[in-house]
């Protein structure tokens, strides 16, 4: 199988397909808007934190399969984490697409790492990260996110 | 005479395979590749003539100069300009337009000043236009454009009004590739006494463009669209306004005498060069000019319009394809998008079969927010692109489709 059928086949169209905590809720606490300028990709992070637990995260927005998949990913991943835990994730999610790295797998991000296909794809990887941005500003408080 | 082979042949980076695939270059629109003869103008500069122009006594200082202002009297020719003089070396149109808005309208405009520009137009002509209205108080009005991405000309004299000082529109838009009729726009405006300065970045590249015919005041040309290298380009004026406009940028070669207390500046165009110039861009430039000429310009819009009813033909029979851009008169530029696929996922997948093309919004924001789209996948082709080109395009688009089915 090419890496481009690796890439589309295996996870992303699945959760393209059928996209975990989609649409914007009724309630939320925390929000964050990511955007790519430069390819006008838009996700928006709903996060509802009760405690310092993330009780509920859901996701919408404009963009490609990657980063749609990626979002969807993240929810199922990230849903009840303490705060604390799921900034730690997006840390180590940023060093697993670092773009140049030979990191192939970190096993604290359990599923997530089924994107690492994106690394062969250095000009999509701002697709995958984008929704991680804008989960880490949500809880920050910054109403927007970018990947630069 | 256009001897499609002959001539395709002339372009060495057209002959490479991209991810095991020969190359199928469709994004001219945002940069085209280049012949043979203008990589070979620039080597002859840097190996053969590399001296700084316009100052040396020595002869490859001469020779270097001699080059340079023939690679202007080369793009005169090309844009039938009146004289060389006319023409001012620039990085390109962004810079172009930055230094008409600066020079020529900041001292015109005051507070509520319209200078009127279209909904066609790329982010470079709308930006140094914002960016006067904040200095000036200016205010900026914007010519609609239709549901086929053509400019709505029979609005333009109800926009036209006493306080319009200035007009800029793109003559060929680079996401839709609608070609404008910028004959008829430069007369409406001058009715009204307004000047206008003609955005042919995507222009030059297609058509035959004769500046004296079109009677604008300005005329903006973008190098390495044109085949030519990046960071080159030219600005058209008409003489009466270049010789009363202040400089642009102090510095070198702009002066004709400098005191502490006082500087003369030198003659239209040296007067708006200030600096060593790209020297190698402006002869490279120049060698483009006498390319595009030799092949002849009629030639080149008699290919661009096979090839653009050819694409139009087989792209229609992709299921799911919407086109943007329908205009009657447009270059062979097709922006689109098909229905359940993200344009960046086309972008990824067909660029496996060797396709390139652009995905976004192609500095043109405003075009997208009326389709009510973020972006599209836009395929836009030169003469030296094939039949077999498009035929490739449409298989690369099939199989995106097949795999998102």
């Amino acid at each position: 199988m090419t890496d481009l059928s690796k890439l589309y086949k295996q996870t992303i169209l699945e959760h393209n397909r059928n996209p975990r905590n989609y649409g914007r809720p009724d309630h939320w606490t925390h929000h964050s808007e990511g955007l790519n300028a430069i390819c006008g990709d838009l996700v928006h992070v709903y996060l509802t934190i009760e405690g310092d637990v993330i009780s509920a995260i859901n996701y919408d927005g404009e963009s490609c399969a990657i980063s749609m998949a990626s979002a969807s990913m993240m929810t199922e991943f990230i849903k009840g984490r303490a705060v604390d835990d799921a900034l730690s994730k997006f840390e180590l999610f940023c060093q697993l697409m670092a773009k140049g790295s030979d990191i192939q797998r970190i096993d604290a991000l359990e599923d997530v790492n089924n994107l690492i296909t994106v690394k062969k794809f250095p000009s999509r990887i701002k697709s995958a990260t984008l929704c991680w941005h804008a989960m880490a500003a949500a809880i920050k408080g910054q109403p927007t996110a970018t990947t630069e | 005479m256009l001897n499609k082979q002959f001539h395709r042949d002339q372009f060495p980076g057209l002959h490479q395979e991209v991810n095991g695939k020969p190359l199928v270059y469709l994004d001219n629109a945002a940069t085209a590749q280049r012949p043979q003869m203008v990589l070979d103008a620039i080597n002859d500069y840097y190996i053969n003539h590399n001296a700084n122009i316009h100052r040396g006594v020595h002869s490859l200082s001469e020779s270097a100069t001699d080059l340079y202002e023939n690679a202007r009297k080369s793009l005169a020719k090309l844009l039938n300009a009146p004289s060389e003089k006319d023409l001012i070396f620039v990085r390109g149109c962004t810079e172009a337009v930055n230094l008409v808005a600066q020079t020529f309208v900041r001292s015109r405009v005051s507070k509520g000043d319209e200078i009127l520009i279209s909904h066609l137009e790329h982010h470079s002509n709308i930006v140094p236009w914002q960016l006067l209205c904040e200095q000036t108080g200016a205010v900026l009005k914007v010519i609609p454009m239709n549901d086929a991405g053509e400019l709505c000309v029979d609005q333009l004299d109800d926009l036209l009004t006493e306080k319009t000082k200035f007009m800029s529109v793109v003559h060929v838009s680079n996401a839709l590739g609608t070609i404008n009729p910028v004959k008829e726009v430069v007369t409406k405006a001058h009715a009204k006494g307004v000047p206008v300065m003609l955005d042919g970045a995507q222009a030059t590249p297609h058509l035959k463009v004769d500046v004296q015919d079109l009677d604008c005041d300005f005329y903006t040309v973008s190098g390495h669209k044109m085949y030519g290298p990046t960071g080159s380009g030219v600005l058209f004026g008409k003489a009466e306004h270049l010789n009363a406009m202040p400089p642009y940028h102090g510095g070198g070669e702009m002066i004709s005498k400098v005191t502490f207390e006082s500087t003369v500046y030198n003659a239209v165009p040296a007067k708006f060069e200030a600096g060593t110039p790209n020297i190698a861009g402006g002869i490279g430039l120049g060698a483009a000019a006498e390319f595009m000429m030799s092949i002849g310009m009629e030639n080149i819009e008699q290919r661009d319009a096979e090839l653009r009813v050819y694409a139009e033909q087989a792209l229609a029979k992709v299921p799911g394809l919407r086109m943007l851009g329908t205009a009657k008169h447009k270059s062979p530029v097709f922006s689109f998008n098909i229905e359940g696929i993200h344009a960046h996922d086309i972008g990824t997948i067909i660029d496996h079969h060797g396709v390139a093309v652009r995905t976004g919004h192609h500095c043109t924001m405003p075009i997208f927010e009326y389709f009510g789209v973020a972006g599209s996948c836009r395929a836009s082709f030169a003469f030296y692109n094939t039949e077999q080109d498009v035929d490739i395009l449409v298989e690369s688009l099939l199989k995106a489709i097949e795999m998102f089915k």
